[in-house]
């Protein structure tokens, strides 16, 4: 265990100075890809552990990011507007779960795709205040220097990160994992699998929104096809079997190995996101413990 | 087969490293040329009117080069491929600035990804042209803030333009040639379309068409009956579409129910020649405003630039292409211009543009007027042009000094009784 | 008049919906694969048929073979080569084979899609209709397209029906979903059996790519609302039951069309979405589900 810790700690100092020797540009993509690292940690949080797959993150996503974009346009500073865009993420997330946690599986699925559809129509249609399909402009940035977003990025992705793994580390994570995988038998041991359910879609759902939020401050724009799409989620799930479920941690190899590819893959013009997503299938038919898997140590499962 | 057989640690390694090896090598960057100007292009290369831009800019910059270039330097395209996403445009533009070395940038038909670059070519300090988006939010962020957004020129008609020429078309040809009233409009509920709406509104019974209803759907509909049922009940002579998102559908929708009614206005995807094919031919009849077309002499440049177009690529341009291969041009004049590729100086050389490209004689509004850094709309100037389908050609129906035919409508369609003839 | 037209337009776009669904009724309503490369399967079909009827002149009636054609074969082709290898992975946990497949197969459905919009762009495209003309019902014209559609889509749904009800196979099949290895001790040998489903499944699959893209179009860029339309029709029916299926789509047709005659076509869809998760709230195991 203690093995992890160092190497993600000698691996944290590397990126802390990579931008002395990175281009602009390269920080920039790096700084999407800690977002999206954050993205797919929160989705495995709830997914790996409470095992439900939901079509989702990305309304959680959204819903922090538009609600951080609107009052900052209304005159809102960034940190509160962020905050607020966390809270409404959260609350989002609650009015979502009422329905969704009486349904397993598929059905559950369902409901959250669903929430993603009914938030873009709702955008869509008061396109007067939250700009519509072109989307909302931001007068408010994090900074313009491509270092400073890079380090925004990175320092709240780390807190995120390690915030997320000690919970599931926790004994609460470990209630949650046995709910995830055999609801039944956690409820006859006495654990209300309910309410650690809601507690994990709370949490999943404020550090969706959070990171949403943030990252649309750094963008300058909030749109529904860069926050509110299911393209998302698509990349949120894939991010997170490729690094490896239920690792947490993996979110964050993946979302990068999905961006860093997808960039360096760039001169292929159009081809690309075929190559991204072709090299993604064997990964993961290959490799089915995801890249952390493939060179971590394997560990048991109790 | 009932032993269980993992991949073993060795192969597992071996093929990771190959798929890495294989993408660093597909990765590796081009030679670079000595001194040349590189102009970036960040398009949505697997839409139509997207490819367009990226074709017609290579062509566009090979015809300059072989005529020796820019005071001898060579223009070099550098295309990008943004997969219709703005953060991944985002992205490109960054690479291109800083990565890549680009002096300008000409990117996208989509208004969301114009705008989403806007506030980054204020960041980077990097002229940015869109030949495509049709939004007034890029102008008018220009006009509010100028100081910052001063780098980003808008290459395309605004929305309130873009309705305002259906509105001149409607009153030269449908009121006062085939003595129409009336129509209905319908757009899709989209940010694009409320300019337009708001203008067509305000303009269409100036021209002589009494507006009977004005419906927006949503612009996920699939099925249209229900909306040409309930414009088919009001009657009206015509109706003045405002569709980009949506295009093949509604209008093979319209003809296989053999809606009465003619279509025309704004209409994105029918501008493209593959609109007559991916309608297996439902776009007979089909009214619609453009920037230009290939047989169509909007200038002396404007048949020259599809035929070379057509002959490369194989296709008609899409409506995009004509002003990209125009902006290639217009940041060629202004770094002759400026005798520099400093950005400040080249966003003053091009507010100096005044160049006669394919679509039209091309200017830019100044600082102190309404659409900073938009074209300049009129008579002489860019004003667009109506053309119909017909028999799988475009044909051009306004304005007058350049028509190349009279409107002709499919047999379901019924037209105002007093027009003679058909 | 209104209410004529309402019926009408309502059943045409349903039995679409439906036609649209079927198959992933099959596919996983019934056999519990996730496919989500559901679209993307549809698309080929489609494309194959625009493609051979239009740009190799060869008509509506051939083209809407091929489209058959490739649409089946990219169907088994998913099977070989994404969903058998994760179904038969040693390395993958059983009750895991859920998130492999749902992520595989959406994985293979980008591929496919980029590789369509690399060929043919992501324009629509819609394929020729196999009858030309209108009808006149009561004076509302109908074209005879969709009649003949709505007919095919009562049709595959019928056959279907009775497949997964009435035959032997059937009911391994949905017996299959829920606990393979019972069947195995029964004598089932699996293999064929999964065989036997995507070859129906690329069957419906590729007529609903075909016949939908003759009324609605198709292209790269709607796979993804495809296979959510039908993902949605067939969890709300509910997992298992066909005539669910079948009951989801009229039910979602209807009120789309109801809300654009009645409302607005502004906001067509949102009553049919919270009206499905008023459903689930209400059904957790959907209409008509099993399980």
């Amino acid at each position: 265990m203690s093995r992890r810790v160092l190497a993600a700690l000698v691996l944290l100092l590397l990126l802390i100075a990579f931008p002395f020797v990175a281009s602009g540009y390269l920080l920039g993509v790096f700084t999407i890809a800690f977002y999206f690292g954050v993205f797919a940690m929160a989705w495995d949080l709830l997914f790996g552990f409470a095992g439900e797959v939901n079509f989702g993150p990305t309304f959680l996503i959204g819903l922090g990011a538009y609600a951080a974009g609107l009052l900052n346009v209304r005159g809102w500073p960034i940190l509160p507007a962020v905050l607020a865009g966390a809270v409404a993420a959260v609350l989002g997330g609650l009015l979502l779960a009422l329905p969704a946690l009486r349904l397993r599986g598929p059905y559950f699925g369902l409901v959250t795709l669903v929430a993603v559809l009914l938030l873009q129509q709702v955008i869509v249609i008061f396109a007067g205040v939250t700009g519509g399909e072109i989307g909302l402009s931001l007068p408010d940035v994090l900074s313009v220097d491509a270092r400073k977003n890079y380090w925004y990025a990175l320092a709240f992705m780390a807190v995120s990160g390690a915030l997320l793994y000690a919970l599931s580390r926790s004994p609460a994570g470990l209630i949650l994992q046995a709910a995830g995988q055999d609801p039944v038998e956690a409820q006859a041991l006495g654990f209300n699998v309910a309410k650690h359910k809601l507690a994990a879609f709370s949490i999943s759902a404020l550090f969706s929104g959070l990171a949403g939020a943030l990252m649309v401050f750094y963008l300058g724009t909030a749109s529904v096809d860069t926050v509110v799409d299911i393209s998302v989620t698509v990349q949120v799930i894939i991010a997170v079997v490729l690094g490896g479920r239920r690792t947490i941690l993996g979110g964050i190899l993946g979302a990068v190995f999905l961006i860093g590819v997808g960039e360096v893959l760039r001169p292929l013009g159009q081809l690309s996101t075929f190559v991204v997503a072709a090299i993604a299938l064997a990964v993961i038919l290959l490799f089915p413990d995801g890249l952390i898997g493939a060179f971590g140590r394997h560990r048991r499962q109790a | 087969m009932s032993k269980p057989k993992p991949f073993p640690q060795k192969t597992r390694y071996a093929a990771f490293a190959a798929a890495l090896g294989l993408t660093a090598l597909a990765a590796a960057p081009p030679a670079q040329a000595a001194e040349p100007i590189r102009i970036a292009v960040i398009a949505e290369n697997s839409a139509i009117g997207g490819i367009a831009i990226t074709n017609a800019a290579k062509l566009a910059a090979d015809e300059i080069n072989a005529k020796g270039g820019v005071d001898g330097r060579m223009i070099e395209i550098i295309d990008y491929d943004d997969h219709n996403s703005a953060t991944d445009a985002v992205r490109a533009f960054q690479r291109a600035a800083s990565q890549d070395h680009a002096i300008a940038v000409i990117s996208s038909y989509m208004s969301e990804v114009a705008l989403a670059l806007e506030p980054w070519a204020a960041r980077l300090h990097m002229p940015f042209i869109t030949p495509g988006a049709a939004s007034n939010e890029i102008t008018r962020r220009i006009h509010e803030d100028y100081e910052h957004n001063k780098y980003t020129f808008h290459g395309y008609l605004t929305s309130t333009e873009l309705a305002q020429t259906v509105c001149n078309f409607s009153h030269d040809v449908l009121v006062t040639k085939l003595h129409m009233k009336s129509t209905v409009v319908m757009s899709e509920d989209a940010a694009w379309t409320k300019p337009l709406d708001g203008e067509y509104l305000v303009c269409l019974p100036k021209a002589g068409l009494a507006v009977l209803d004005h419906i927006r759907f949503s612009p996920d509909t699939t099925d249209f009956t229900p909306l040409f049922n309930q414009i088919e009940a009001k009657h009206p002579d015509v109706i003045t579409a405002g569709i980009s998102h949506v295009g093949v559908q509604p209008t093979v929708q319209w003809a296989s129910q053999q809606v009465p009614i003619p279509m025309s206005g704004i209409s994105s995807q029918a501008t493209t020649d593959t609109f007559w094919r991916d309608t297996n031919g439902a776009a007979q009849g089909v009214i619609l405003e453009e920037n230009a077309a290939p047989n169509i002499a909007v200038t002396a440049k404007t048949i020259p630039f599809a035929q070379a177009y057509i002959k490369r690529y194989g296709i008609t341009p899409g409506y995009a292409g004509y002003s990209a291969a125009d902006d290639v041009n217009i940041i060629a004049e202004a770094v002759k211009r400026a005798k520099s590729t400093d950005p400040d100086k080249l966003v003053a050389a091009l507010e100096q543009t005044d160049y006669i490209g394919t679509m039209g004689r091309i200017q830019f509004y100044g600082r102190n007027e309404p659409f900073t850094h938009g074209l300049r709309y009129g008579r002489g100037y860019v004003t667009g042009i109506v053309v119909q389908w017909q028999d799988g050609k475009q044909v051009a129906i306004w304005p007058e000094d350049i028509a190349t035919g009279e409107p002709k409508f499919p047999s379901f369609i019924k037209l105002p009784e007093q027009h003679a003839g058909k | 008049m209104l209410a004529l037209q309402i019926l009408i337009d309502g059943f045409a776009i349903s039995a679409l919906y439906a036609l649209g669904a079927v198959g992933f009724t099959l596919i996983f309503g019934v056999s519990g694969v996730l496919n989500l490369a559901h679209g993307g399967l549809m698309l080929i079909a489609a494309v194959a048929a625009w493609y051979t009827a239009g740009e190799l002149h060869a008509g509506q009636y051939i083209g809407a073979i091929t489209g058959l054609a490739f649409g089946v074969l990219a169907a088994l082709l998913t099977y070989f080569v994404v969903v058998r290898p994760i179904q038969r992975s040693r390395a993958i946990p059983r009750d895991e084979t859920e998130i492999f497949v749902l992520t595989g197969t959406l994985l293979w459905g980008i591929m496919i899609q980029e590789a369509v919009a690399y060929f043919f762009s992501d324009n629509p495209l819609t394929v020729p209709a196999l009858i030309s003309g209108v009808a006149n019902i009561n004076r509302v014209r109908v074209p005879f397209n969709e009649i003949l559609v709505a007919a095919i889509s009562w049709l595959s749904i019928g056959l279907l029906w009775l497949l997964v009800n009435r035959t032997r196979a059937g009911k391994a099949l949905l017996a299959c979903a829920i606990n393979p290895r019972g069947l195995t001790l029964l004598g089932f040998e699996l293999g064929q059996l999964y065989l036997l489903v995507w070859l129906i499944y690329g069957l419906l699959v590729a007529a609903a790519g075909v016949l939908l893209a003759t009324f609605l179009g198709t292209s790269s860029g709607n796979t993804g609302a495809l296979t959510a339309s039908a993902f949605s029709i067939v969890v709300l029916g509910g997992l298992g039951s066909v005539s669910g299926s079948l009951i989801a789509a009229y039910v979602v047709g209807y009120m789309e069309t109801l809300t654009a005659y009645l409302v607005s076509p502004q906001i067509r869809t949102i009553p049919s979405l919270l009206l499905l998760v008023l459903v689930l709230y209400v059904r957790p195991q959907g209409l008509l589900g099993r399980r």
